[in-house]
């Protein structure tokens, strides 16, 4: 389980004021889970996740996985970049190889592994390209091969997906959830996306800006419904669906309004 | 809602003629061709050197014919120049630019990317670095002979000192481009601070080095006349200013060319270097 309690993050303006960035923010990623933070910009979710990842120091509040204590970054947590972070001079299969090259892994063990990681993700044809030959998409897939090589106990995700054309993240989400279903591994995932965040979490948090917070939380279920039927199209257009996402425009819809009027 | 007219997909119709091909217009040169353009030029240049020459529009104390510049060539590569041979001469010239290019980068390097990586290196030696490198080495030769005598070592120091800079800035930039996600990717992978160094910063600050090394060279040739000034009797750079002594400016031009040629041939090489070690510049 990786708890997060009491998260707060305050931040030193350049102009000496002081940014609260996240405020008092607590939840769990349960086995199996994948709980997405959904925000506008600025609601400190990409400040959540650099602090679960261990990139940055939390003000106040405590974050554990499986009972040990986060403080720095590890491989026991695989982190997804907005924009991929790929090595530009390693092609792709040594790209999603470097983690366990740095875990000292011989260079045949190594690529064996990422080979099965490639398939994985579909990218077995392009497993000697390099990642300025690869689209965006491809190269997200790259990014998630890459993260999940350590066996992390955790993915996860800033945004992954935010910057790719609508199709390819369609399929992207869907492709997503194939490797959840099949690797069992929890995902904390951030986006900005309504339609996202409904369709790839078992938990949403609703955050909204200044103070980041969390101000609404749903269990949801549509994920469970599509790694079981793979029918998207109809889990898009069912009523429970599209009212919840009414529903939560107008939470985030309410947040942004309350914040011009304060 | 709008109706739908037609929702057969379109199919291209069958066409005869070739089709006209169409591009957008670029701005600037961007990558047309300029090889020819270069090419015709360098003919022409030549040609109105030849024209000048032969015409008598200068004095030929001044302006040899290029047929007696090649002619010269032929002439100092028999019977060498000044009590040495060309190839000497050549020889004594590369390997102060060889060994001085070896020293710089072999301290230039660690030295830039400490700098780019460490507060207190950065502190401690940018006031020495920004002082000097804009200082041009014929400003502090007197200093070199004063101090280190007028054998190879004071030669080679200038070399050095004038091509140190530009490699530990480049590599100190190289640091400094460095994205904080690639860092943070790598942390996240498991990395040690050497794996990051070695897997991560050093390739990171590969093509801002070799850019780095690019100019050093262009500086050392520079630089190496200056070099050669110290009471030498080898190298081009000897060669040209004893050439110049006695009016010989057949001469003077052989070396120029000798300088020129192997000026183009050091940075034709550093390019296919980064084009084997960094294929990836300015690609991703």
């Amino acid at each position: 389980m990786l708890q997060v309690d009491h998260a707060s993050v305050f931040f030193a303006a350049r102009d000496g004021r002081t940014v609260h960035a996240l405020d008092r923010v607590s939840f769990n990623i349960p086995e199996r889970g994948i709980v997405v933070a959904l925000g506008a910009s600025g609601c400190g979710k990409s400040t959540l996740l650099n602090a679960i990842a261990g990139f940055l120091p939390l003000s106040e509040g405590t974050i554990t996985l499986d009972g040990r204590s986060v403080s720095r970054p590890g491989a026991d947590r695989g982190v997804v970049f907005q924009k991929d972070s790929l090595l530009p001079w390693k092609s792709v299969v040594d790209n999603v190889a470097l983690g366990l090259q740095f875990a000292g892994l011989g260079r045949r063990e190594r690529r064996d592994r990422a080979f099965e990681l490639l398939r994985l993700v579909g990218l077995t044809d392009f497993a000697n390209a390099f990642p300025y030959e690869l689209s965006g998409g491809m190269r997200q897939r790259v990014g998630i091969a890459r993260a999940l090589a350590p066996d992390p106990d955790i993915l996860l995700m800033d945004e992954p997906f935010g910057a790719l054309d609508s199709l390819t993240r369609e399929q992207m989400q869907e492709l997503l959830v194939s490797v959840w279903a099949r690797t069992d591994k929890r995902i904390f995932f951030i986006t900005h996306s309504i339609e996202e965040a409904l369709f790839l979490g078992t938990e949403l948090l609703v955050m909204s800006p200044r103070p980041g917070r969390v101000v609404a939380r749903f269990e949801l279920d549509f994920v469970h419904r599509f790694a079981a039927s793979g029918d998207t199209k109809s889990i898009l257009a069912s009523p429970e669906f599209t009212n919840l996402r009414e529903e939560i425009r107008a939470i985030l819809h309410n947040a942004d309004d309350f914040r011009s009027a304060a | 809602m709008s109706d739908i007219i037609e929702a057969r997909p379109i199919t291209a119709s069958q066409r005869e003629a070739e089709p006209k091909l169409v591009r957008m217009p670029s701005f600037g040169v961007a990558d047309k061709p300029t090889i020819a353009i270069s090419i015709g030029a360098a003919i022409a240049c030549l040609g109105l050197w030849w024209l000048v020459s032969r015409l008598g529009l200068v004095s030929h104390l001044f302006l040899p014919r290029p047929d007696e510049v090649w002619t010269q060539i032929g002439v100092v590569y028999r019977d060498g120049y000044a009590g040495a041979s060309l190839s000497e001469h050549i020889f004594a010239s590369l390997f102060r630019i060889v060994v001085a290019a070896a020293i710089a980068i072999v301290v230039g390097i660690p030295v830039g990317l400490l700098m780019g990586l460490n507060r207190w290196a950065k502190g401690i030696l940018d006031t020495p670095i920004e002082f000097y490198w804009p200082l041009p080495p014929l400003s502090y030769l007197p200093l070199m002979i004063i101090w280190l005598g007028i054998g190879e070592t004071s030669k080679i120091t200038l070399l050095v000192l004038a091509m140190f800079a530009p490699i530990c800035l480049s590599a100190q930039a190289g640091v400094r481009s460095l994205p904080l996600e690639r860092v943070n990717a790598a942390r996240s992978l498991g990395a040690s601070r050497l794996q990051l160094f070695i897997s991560i910063v050093l390739p990171s600050a590969l093509p801002e080095i070799l850019t780095g090394v690019r100019i050093a060279f262009g500086i050392g040739w520079g630089t190496l006349v200056a070099a050669e000034l110290i009471a030498s009797t080898r190298g081009i750079g000897f060669m040209i200013m004893s050439a110049s002594q006695f009016l010989a400016t057949d001469v003077v031009f052989v070396g120029i060319g000798i300088i020129a040629i192997c000026a183009f041939a050091f940075t034709a090489g550093i390019r296919i270097l980064e084009a084997v070690l960094v294929p990836w510049k300015g690609k991703l």
